[in-house]
């Protein structure tokens, strides 16, 4: 690639400009205090994510395992899922020793016809909506009560 | 330790592999800092401490390695207040993560590629929001005996002066890509040897001297008319 150890040798002279390059006086001084204030100020506290973060940044290969684990699981346990349905969707539905288990019969199985609401129902059977859904209030406010006649014969 | 997985090759290396490191500097890696020198607590006994939520350990943690951390930084972003973010966020992650250093390797290698791994990252979000923010050259500079006789060289450019280069150099490493750019600045400006950017990049010493030398071939594409 370059047996000529002199190729760069100009190269070289002018990247020693880059090392004159210097911070401000100061702040080399400051910088160590700044991070020290921060790490006391609770950045230096570590949680579940943090940990597994600084973890993969170090380590690439743990990210992936790690990322392979996690499909793996979901995927594992979205299939289990499934064929949970499958089977509750079988035992529940008539006639599924004939048929088989199917998606179909899993939401027919499952599928209840919903009790209509008070007002449907009474439109249903009375043309006056209000007629069942009121409370039967006393007439007058007081409770009249039925009672017996007692007819006598002679009077 | 020397890493030898590979990783994600994108260049043949063939012939990298004769290639020699242009720039040694001297005694960055801190071989000796993880051992006890002239009465020096070692980076590990810090480490431990520092592991028991004692925080002045860890503070002289930071002040072992904070320089070189900026300086990588800061080479690789060519702004100071990206780099001073960075390099706080980075001190205060490896801090978070200290429970998990096994001392498998050095802590400087540790956090280094935490800090790598960190401005790779922003970078490639950041791509084309880049704008360069560039600390003062200090005053050595000017006696560089290298950068006085590249600046006063009758080159095609003979007005060039040293904010001028500073700047296209800034310019020219900013279009390198982030692997490209890394290599560069840890070996050609900060000294380190292809086995410990090899550690620290996570990839084996062949693709290390494959990206310098393509790194330098395109700098020197870029940088044409400073060179002549």
């Amino acid at each position: 690639m370059n047996s000529d150890p002199d190729e760069f040798e100009t190269l070289r002279k002018l990247m020693a400009l880059k090392r004159h390059e210097q911070p401000p006086p100061e702040y080399l001084h400051q910088l160590s205090s700044r991070i020290r204030t921060r790490i006391e100020r609770g950045e230096g506290q570590l949680n579940l994510w943090d940990r597994l973060s600084a973890n993969f940044s170090l380590r690439p290969c743990l990210a992936y395992a790690f990322g392979l684990t996690v499909c793996g699981a979901l995927g594992l346990s979205a299939i289990s899922m499934v064929k949970q349905e499958m089977e509750q969707a079988a035992d529940s539905s008539p006639g599924a020793t004939l048929r088989g288990p199917s998606p179909a019969g899993a939401f027919a199985s499952q599928f209840k016809p919903a009790t209509p609401p008070l007002h449907v129902a009474n439109w249903l059977g009375n043309t006056n909506p209000t007629a069942e859904s009121q409370p039967e209030l006393p007439l007058f406010g007081t409770s009249r009560a039925a009672r017996p006649v007692l007819y006598e014969a002679g009077n | 330790m020397l890493i030898k997985r590979s990783c994600d090759g994108e260049e043949d290396n063939t012939k990298a592999q004769l290639e020699k490191p242009l720039v040694r500097l001297p005694a960055v890696i801190p071989e000796e800092a993880e051992g006890v020198e002239s009465g020096q607590i070692s980076d590990l006994t810090l480490v431990r401490n520092a592991q028991r939520e004692d925080v002045r350990a860890y503070d002289e943690l930071v002040r072992r390695y904070q320089e070189r951390i900026y300086a990588t930084v800061y080479h690789m972003t060519s702004n100071h207040e990206d780099a001073n973010d960075l390099v706080q966020e980075t001190f205060i992650k490896a801090y978070r993560a200290l429970k998990t250093f096994k001392g498998d390797s050095s802590f400087y290698t540790w956090v280094y590629r935490i800090a790598v791994n960190k401005t790779i990252n922003f970078l490639k979000q950041r791509k084309n929001r880049l704008h360069m923010s560039l600390n003062d050259v200090d005053l050595n500079a000017e006696n560089d005996p290298d950068l006085v006789a590249l600046v006063s060289e009758k080159t095609p450019r003979r007005d060039l002066n040293m904010a001028e280069l500073q700047d296209k150099l800034n310019a020219a490493m900013l279009k390198l890509s982030e692997h490209h750019r890394m290599v560069v600045t840890l070996h050609d400006i900060q000294g380190l040897s292809h086995e410990e950017i090899g550690e620290i990049m996570d990839c084996n010493i062949g693709t290390v001297r494959s990206r310098l030398f393509y790194a330098r071939q395109q700098l020197q594409g870029y940088l044409l008319d400073y060179l002549k």
